[in-house]
């Protein structure tokens, strides 16, 4: 399994700040996106801080398995997926002290989609309305579910789809990093395919530009970087009224050895 | 914006935008560009505007910082410029800065609608409340009290029964499927089964799983009693009591 990795921000066409950020790590394979708020510039102070955070966590868990797991674990994910997850919500404590001691800084957050694969296995963790896609087979499915206001009444059936997307209310968050002592972190996991493509996106890109558009622009894209580039693209000639960031991750099949062919032959042959 | 942009053999790491503080770049997490790296000193070097000129000044680092091949102490940057570090290259653009600034000149600033907050408690409490008040809180559903469990009817599995307890249930050859198949053709990833807040969905892996007789397109949510086919092997997927 290869994966091949773009990536790009962009401030868009109507804010003066972009207080987005991402951040990817060949190394350990990890790859986290997220939008700042809190506006008078502090919205990026803790999208970066979140993102290093996060980044560092990770690190060090990988030099040394036993590094403490911050709060409490998920009974029912891998240990790596827990392990992505505590990194959330020390990234939160992290930026909830920092709001809490300085004045300045009272009142910011983050959202924050993060992926780290291991072999062919995914773990997506996730807080606010940043999202993550798959691209299987020509079929794109949001793996995240929104800790919106207007999605988390859309789930519990009290709001329309429709209804939704004609809300003034879609920028309120139920979650987020950072506004709170304590952050609830939405945990989940994966099985990647070759040929599979990995969305990781804040708002700005999903609220400028329509699934149908996600999916063919990715399919059309000569590269995972090619990819980035146009979604930012599309999302500003839409208007572009969010920063937007996005982060492409094609999953390729590794060359096959003799034996690996043989088997594919066989299971197509039955 | 201008900005900075890290890259690492043509993958792109991480973008900072310029403003009015240096940028640094160094080892040490604390700069605004870490890279993790040994040929990289603590603090290598930093990039800010001097009297309107975008400025990289190297930090005494050990193994120098290179604008376009070239080790400079101090150098002026114009954008397209390449500055190598280690062996991570830091581009310099600034191609959207002539828009910003007529932008700038032309238009009142931008209202900030829009702006992102977030529920505090208790008007997160009043929404559950209200959603308890609206009787449809998926989570109280029935199948939540039972046990998911996958039957084998015919095959070759490690077992006869499975109970699905994670968020992944993997079927294949892979040491990490829970639902482990033999065979020397089987894929690692056959198939797989996702938890979801509403249910159990089932998707395909290097396999195409059928249930009922026909195959999956999408993932496919799972109903008790439902069969399931992946490659020879075949499973009842209920809800145990």
């Amino acid at each position: 399994m290869r994966i091949e990795a773009g990536a790009r921000t962009d401030v868009g066409r109507v804010r003066r700040n972009n207080e987005d950020c991402y951040q990817i790590q060949p190394a350990l394979n990890l790859y986290v996106l997220s939008d700042g708020m809190g506006g008078e510039a502090h919205g990026e102070v803790a999208s970066n801080i979140a993102v290093e955070t996060i980044i560092a966590h990770c690190q060090q868990a990988e030099n040394s398995r036993t590094t403490p797991i911050f709060g409490e674990p998920h009974p029912d994910v891998s240990e790596r997926t827990n392990r992505l997850a505590s990194a959330i919500r020390l990234a939160n404590r992290k930026v909830f002290e920092m709001a809490s001691a300085n004045a300045g800084h009272k009142g910011m957050g983050a959202t924050i989609v993060a992926a780290w694969i291991e072999g062919q296995r995914l773990s997506l963790a996730h807080v606010g309305d940043s999202r993550a896609y798959l691209l299987r087979a020509g079929t794109l499915d949001q793996l995240t579910a929104d800790h919106s206001l207007v999605a988390e009444k859309v789930r519990i059936g009290i709001l329309t789809p429709q209804e939704a997307d004609a809300s003034e209310m879609q920028s309120v968050l139920t979650r987020a990093v950072g506004t709170h002592e304590n952050v609830e972190v939405d945990a989940d996991e994966q099985m990647l395919l070759a040929g599979d493509a990995l969305l990781l996106c804040s708002d700005g890109l999903s609220r400028m530009v329509t699934d149908p558009e996600i999916a063919s622009t990715i399919l059309t894209s000569t590269s995972a970087q090619n990819a980035a580039d146009r979604l930012v693209d599309l999302a500003n000639e839409n208007g572009g009224v969010d920063n937007v960031s996005v982060i492409v991750l094609r999953i390729l099949a590794k060359p096959e050895g003799v034996l690996e062919r043989l088997k594919i032959w066989k299971r197509n042959t039955g | 914006m201008s900005r900075l942009v890290l890259k690492f053999e043509g993958s792109t790491l991480k973008e900072v935008p310029l403003g009015n503080q240096p940028v640094t770049i160094g080892r040490s997490p604390d700069n605004d560009i870490p890279i993790d790296n040994l040929a990289v000193s603590n603090y290598h070097a930093r990039v800010y505007v001097e009297a309107g000129s975008l400025v990289v000044e190297d930090l005494n680092s050990l193994n120098g910082s290179f604008l376009n091949d070239i080790r400079v102490e101090r150098a002026m940057l114009k954008d397209g410029d390449a500055i190598l570090i280690g062996k991570h290259h830091i581009f310099v653009d600034q191609t959207h800065d002539v828009a910003l600034i007529e932008d700038t000149w032309h238009k009142a600033p931008a209202p900030r609608v829009n702006e992102t907050m977030v529920l505090d408690t208790r008007q997160r409490r009043e929404m559950f409340e209200q959603a308890v008040a609206a009787g449809e809180r998926s989570q109280l559903s029935p199948d939540r009290l039972r046990v998911p469990t996958l039957a084998v009817l015919s095959g070759r599995t490690d077992q006869k029964e499975y109970r699905l307890v994670g968020k992944l249930t993997v079927i294949g050859r892979s040491k990490m499927a829970t639902v482990r198949l033999r065979g020397w053709f089987t894929p690692n990833i056959a198939a797989q089964i996702n938890k979801h807040e509403d249910g159990y969905y089932l998707g395909r892996g290097d396999l195409v799983p059928e249930v009922n007789g026909a195959e999956i397109g999408a993932l496919t949510k799972l109903n008790d009693g439902d069969l399931i086919e992946v490659g020879r092997v075949r499973l009842i997927f209920m809800y145990r009591e």
